[in-house]
């Protein structure tokens, strides 16, 4: 039960688990939207290149990031190969022909295109997991989209909401298992394979799971109201995001890829910018 | 009979998080034992106690366990047998009430161990019982609608319905008021008459004091020593070596005694202490 932790934080000490959680959102944002502008094999080469120095500037081991692509690897093959069957390119001799269908160089292109793309979709959001904490993306979530405050969008509130559910989640995974634990050890078997029984063999965990969440919950409600808690008006924070030199090089850093991307893709100043990269 | 041997325990093995709760623990609890588990809060008890009916199992090269004469290390483990065996009370044990009537809450372990409903509403019957509620009053309200104390006793009942050999219990009084501790405590020695095997994790040291014959000290997923509580509680070295506190029966027995009232220091109960100082006053009075 316990290795289904929301998040995945991979505790480390590196300058990506230190930065700023408002601008690694952002940077995600402007790499996720670089991506889709990605066409050539080059410009993926590129991209790649930067991820894969961002892995490692982060510390997580790699196999750890390979372990967070585990849940798309399947859908990745099937629409790889889904592409490179399905392709038609009228221009194009096939290379080969199988029933109905016809393999195209063009489709095989496409198709290891587009696995890459999903690939490198993927790949940024989980090293953004595995070095903040979700607590921290909340925080940064929050304070990223307070502008929307001014037209009357309780963005505190639904922040608050939000950590609320993420800082609980751990806590009733652990209480699922007590429970779980407590009616094992009088006899209940969760094993069943039949679904009907399942769910009717969950019942004594499900109930007890249900009063302890609304006993936390009023608690929790207590303990804010206790404290004086009115929401977010004239309310400060203990600890207040600061972001460094640092933070702001690697915003720049990764504007400067985007725009690379962009001359690649739209051929601004043709094939001659590639030799101003000096490749 | 539980017999430790060696037994170590890891958590979150090959992870970040990984904290090795249990080092070559070795010990035997005899069957008639009240065996009391101390120590401090992380050391360990828990997480020990809880391999005992094989909701914890025991990991690759970590040592064994046998009860009686079931190998807990072995791949194919009988868990009905061994759960009907080793009844298993947690703290806090109120928590996993979850059925509409208390009868039918306290029939589900009986009728997981898949017993005739006659069979199965007689041991609910005897079980309510055996932790003094009145079956009568008790069976068709909700568990939920129970005050605190009736609620951790149904839960007990839950347990004892099973007819374990062997009790396990983790801190069973925790958050109740000195007497719904004990009448617990009543209740439990109550039970021990069918159930001959008591394991306590406790950290009120008079009960553990009071109740039990053999008193094992952890202290960092490490046993520091196994004790007869006048052992224990008698040498003031050796309290100090295992970081345990004197029960405040003892405590008041040694200020007695060291106020010039010829008090034993090794009193354990509250009886005997009252019995004490009852006698030393008819002494001074005669
Ligand atoms: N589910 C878990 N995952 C990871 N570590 C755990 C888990 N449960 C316990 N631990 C760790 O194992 C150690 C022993 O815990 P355990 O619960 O057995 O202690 P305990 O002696 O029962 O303490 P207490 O008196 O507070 O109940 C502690 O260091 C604890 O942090
Ligand atoms: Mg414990």
């Amino acid at each position: 039960m316990r290795d289904i932790t929301i998040g995945q934080y991979y505790p480390a000490r590196s300058i990506v688990h230190r930065a700023d959680p408002r601008f690694k959102l952002v940077i995600l944002l402007l790499y996720l939207i670089t991506v889709f502008f990605c066409s050539s094999f080059f410009s993926f080469g590129f991209m790649t290149f930067f991820v894969l120095i961002t892995v490692f500037l982060s510390r997580v081991p790699f196999l750890k990031v390979l372990k967070g692509l585990k849940m798309i690897i399947v859908i990745l093959i099937i629409t790889s190969l889904l592409t490179m069957v399905f392709y038609t390119d009228a221009d194009a001799t096939p290379l080969g022909e199988w029933w109905i269908f016809k393999i195209y160089l063009s489709g095989i292109y496409a198709s290891i295109k587009l696995g890459w793309r999903l690939l490198l979709l993927v790949l940024m959001p989980t090293v953004l997991t595995l070095t903040s904490t979700p607590t921290e993306l909340c925080d940064g979530l929050e304070s990223l989209l307070s502008p929307l405050k001014k037209i009357k969008i309780p963005v505190h509130e639904l922040a608050l909401i939000m950590s609320i559910a993420l800082r609980l989640i751990p806590t009733l995974i652990e209480e699922t298992d007590k429970i779980m634990n407590a009616q094992k050890a009088r006899g209940a078997a969760f094993e069943s394979r039949n679904p009907f029984k399942k769910i009717k063999a969950m019942l004594p965990v499900l109930v007890p799971l249900f009063v302890s969440a609304f006993r936390r919950a009023d608690d929790l409600a207590d303990a804010m109201d206790s404290r004086c808690y009115r929401g977010a008006k004239g309310r400060t924070r203990m600890k207040v995001m600061k972001f460094h030199a640092g933070d702001v090089f690697a915003l720049l850093f990764w504007c400067l890829i985007t725009v690379c991307i962009l001359f690649l893709n739209y051929n601004w100043l043709g094939w001659y910018f590639i030799t101003v990269l000096g490749l | 009979m539980i017999d430790v041997r060696k037994l170590s325990f890891v958590y979150s093995p090959k992870t970040p998080f990984t904290t090795q709760a249990l080092f070559d623990i070795d010990l035997k609890i005899e069957t008639g034992d009240f065996f009391g588990i101390i120590g401090s809060t992380g050391a360990g008890k828990s997480t020990l106690v809880s391999h005992f009916n094989a909701l914890t199992r025991i990991q690759k090269n970590s040592g064994t366990i046998l009860i009686d004469d079931i190998d807990l290390s072995a791949k194919k483990l009988d868990l009905k047998k061994l759960r009907a065996k080793v009844g298993m009370v947690f703290q806090y044990p109120e928590h996993q009430l979850f059925d509409d009537t208390v009868e039918k809450d306290v029939m589900f372990g009986p009728k997981n161990l898949g017993l005739s409903v006659d069979e199965q509403r007689e041991r609910a019957k005897q079980a309510i019982g055996l932790v003094g509620l009145n079956y009568n009053d008790m069976a068709e309200r909700s568990p939920f609608e129970l005050s605190g104390g009736q609620k951790r006793r149904v839960a007990i009942a839950g347990v004892l319905a099973m007819r374990p050999e062997i009790l396990v219990l983790d801190e069973p009084t925790a958050g109740l008021d000195p007497i719904g501790k004990r009448e617990i405590m009543e209740l439990i020695l109550n039970a021990k008459n069918m159930c001959p095997t008591v394991v306590m994790i406790s950290h009120n040291m008079d009960e553990i004091a009071a109740y039990c014959n053999k008193i094992a000290v952890l202290g960092n997923g490490r046993i520091t020593g196994v004790f007869e509580p006048k052992e224990l509680f008698g040498s003031e070295a050796l309290l100090a070596r295992c970081g345990v506190e004197l029960p405040l029966v003892t405590e008041l027995a040694v200020k007695l005694s060291r106020a010039g009232l010829d008090i034993d220091r090794s009193i354990l109960d509250e009886d005997e202490l009252v019995r004490a100082i009852l006698d030393l006053r008819s002494e001074n009075n005669a």
